[in-house]
């Protein structure tokens, strides 16, 4: 099998041996969520006419001026017994569309049949049907990576493949038996997605298990800070109503959330020390401790920066729509803030002290990775 | 004390511990881009401006603090700031024709109780500010990317500046690719970690994955993550070639002097 695979890459049908591939499941994966209407025990109905029968201007008690839209539409229906049927449904939306949406012919929507009138049924809409676009989407997201990014794209992808489907099965395990903790879940989790994400990226070498190991330590440091600095405040200002549509212990959940959350830039800073520092030595197997330490501490002084500031982006940004419906709701911003903001800034400041203790951690760790290795040769 | 001032001092010790000055200054911009996204949030309040052309206006400002404050204005900076613009600009047509063919804006059913009580009636448009929280979301790694690539490939024309333009190219590249698999990775562990609270909520409720897909919270979640990465990827490619024509044509002009 290993020769089979050898020797394909050596070739040029290699190439089109993978892209046939890709072919083959793009086209057969856009052609079967295009026709999955059967597969759905919900009712889908795709609308065929609509009409905007009524159209006010309205101003609520913030002085905010909205217009609001009652539309009809007719839809035929693509599965279940009701097939071929028509379904009237009415559809109320505003032009700012903050928990509602104007439909065109065309749109598929789950729909609910409440009652029938004479040969159409009436019913009222459930979800839109949006399978098919989030497939498109990913399809492009693919192509793009693996265009630009050749193999390191498939790389990419395949971790992060990877990586959801071990989240995915790990909450399941979580979810099924009340009785294991998520730390204990995330904490294999974290195990699992350093080590499998590390090895793809860089391969098995030296400089991978440095990466590995800095990884770990930094987080288990950061981990015992934030929670200690959580345990000695007792949580104040900490406001968890945004996870409020959970049943179970927000805390737990926020600081396992916290933990994966600053992962990735903790293990961006680790392989990056790792790399150049054993590039280094790669260069100059002579080279003194003392300027491995100096360049270590160069190079992580450019990475800090940078990549603390992704993750405060990343993480305040997604606060922005709920922030701005409250502020229209003539909400103090102080409480505005606090309400919404703070576990995003717990958030972004956690994965900044992870970020930057992985810089001394990860200069260390790899000072005695290549020590030992020196020692051996 | 509160929770966030205690982690807002422990950053800054170790950063200045770690860092010294410049440790200093990465932790004061921190707090200009926070600044600037809050008031890029005040600015969208008003509902006769277009949000698209605000993040546009934020998005070079950040640019301005992070790649001329926190290093200089010379040609690299200058390169990766254009690139990152080009890279947006793209961007933001893509996700809005996405989003608003996914019917993604606004709240998702999730955030029911959160909103209950608050008019939603308030003029805006989510569409437009889905899509700006986007391009906020992900404009650190772009920039990220650009600035690597600018600075990287500076370096390699120094050392052989006989290169074609395809070979510029072609070494900006391999640069990208490399940070390509860690700056994803940052962003994807980032998202990951911040909805894991949402992922437990759809596991306790037995949501079949035909219901997750179509729901408006994941594909919003899942468009948002797919997005991110393919502006870290389509900034590569634009970089590459930005820097490699500028110092090709440069290379021109002192041969033609």
């Amino acid at each position: 099998m290993n020769r089979i695979t050898h020797a394909l890459k050596n070739t040029a049908a290699s190439k089109w041996v993978v892209y046939s591939i890709l072919a083959v499941c793009f086209v057969s994966s856009i052609l079967l969520v295009n026709n999955n209407h059967s597969f759905y025990d919900r009712t889908i109905a795709q609308v065929t006419k609509n009409e905007v029968v009524e159209t006010t201007d309205v101003t609520d008690m913030h002085g905010n001026k909205d217009t609001l839209f009652i539309q009809k539409l007719e839809t035929n229906v693509k599965n279940g017994k009701e097939k071929g049927k028509t379904i009237l449904l009415n559809n109320e939306y505003s032009s700012s569309g903050a928990y509602d949406q104007q439909y065109d012919v065309g749109n598929e929507l789950f729909v609910s049949i409440d009652s029938t009138m004479g040969n159409d049924l009436v019913g009222s809409i459930t979800d839109v049907k949006r399978d098919k676009y989030v497939l498109i989407v990913a399809w492009i997201f693919v192509f793009v990576l693996l265009i630009v990014g050749h193999k390191q794209g498939l790389l990419a992808i395949v971790s992060f493949a990877i990586n959801v489907m071990i989240l995915s099965l790990a909450l399941d395990i979580y979810v099924k038996y009340y009785d294991v903790s998520l730390l204990v879940v995330c904490g294999i989790c974290i195990l699992l997605f350093t080590a499998i994400s590390l090895l793809l990226v860089s391969g098995r070498s030296e400089k991978t298990y440095a990466a590995i190991a800095a990884t770990l330590i930094a987080t288990v440091v950061s981990l015992s800070i934030v929670s200690f600095v959580i345990w000695i405040t007792s949580g104040d200002g900490l406001r968890y109503e945004e996870m409020q549509f959970l049943t179970r212990p927000y805390h737990t959940i926020f600081m396992a959330g916290l933990f994966i959350g600053s992962l990735g830039a903790i293990m961006d800073v680790a392989i990056t020390m790792s790399s150049s520092l054993f590039a280094l030595y790669e260069r100059d197997r002579t080279i003194s401790v003392k300027a491995l330490r100096k360049s270590g501490i160069d190079i992580g002084k450019d990475v800090m920066g940078t990549i603390t500031s992704i993750l405060f982006f990343a993480y305040i940004s997604g606060s922005i729509p709920m922030l701005i419906l409250y502020l229209k709701n003539a909400s103090p911003v102080g409480f505005a803030l606090s309400m919404n903001l703070s576990l995003e800034l717990a958030r972004a400041l956690a994965g900044g002290i992870g970020i930057v203790l992985t810089i001394p951690i990860g200069l260390y760790i790899t000072i005695f990775f290549i020590e030992r290795k020196r020692a051996r040769v | 004390m509160n929770v966030l001032v205690w982690l807002a001092i422990i950053l800054l010790v170790l950063m200045v511990w770690v860092g010294g000055k410049s440790g200093v200054r990465s932790f004061f911009s921190l707090f200009f881009n926070f600044g600037v996204v809050f008031f890029t949030m005040f600015f969208m309040l008003d509902p006769n401006t277009n949000p698209i052309v605000i993040t546009f206006i934020a998005s070079s400002v950040i640019g301005c603090i992070s790649l001329f404050y926190i290093n200089e204005v010379n040609s690299k900076t200058v390169l990766a700031f254009i690139s990152t613009m080009i890279t947006i600009s793209i961007l933001l047509f893509f996700i809005v024709f996405v989003s608003q063919k996914l019917m993604i804006q606004g709240f998702g059913e999730e955030g029911e109780e959160a909103i209950a009580g608050l008019s939603l009636y308030i003029g805006v448009d989510f569409v437009k500010i889905g899509a700006s929280v986007i391009i906020m979301s992900t404009i650190g790694a772009i920039m990220d990317v650009a600035i690597s690539i600018a600075s990287t490939m500076h370096e390699v024309f120094k050392h052989t500046p006989t290169l074609s333009k395809r070979e510029l190219f072609k070494s900006g590249v391999s640069i990208g690719r490399d940070i390509l698999g860690t700056d994803t990775n940052t962003l994807f562990f980032a998202f990951f970690g911040g909805y894991l609270a949402l992922l437990i909520w759809f596991k306790d409720l037995h949501y079949s994955i035909g219901d997750i897909i179509n729901s408006k919270i994941f594909s919003s979640e899942m468009i948002l993550i797919l997005c991110a990465g393919l502006g870290i990827a389509l900034v590569i490619p634009i970089a590459s070639w930005m820097n490699a024509y500028y110092l090709v044509r440069t290379r021109e002009k002192i041969e033609k002097m």
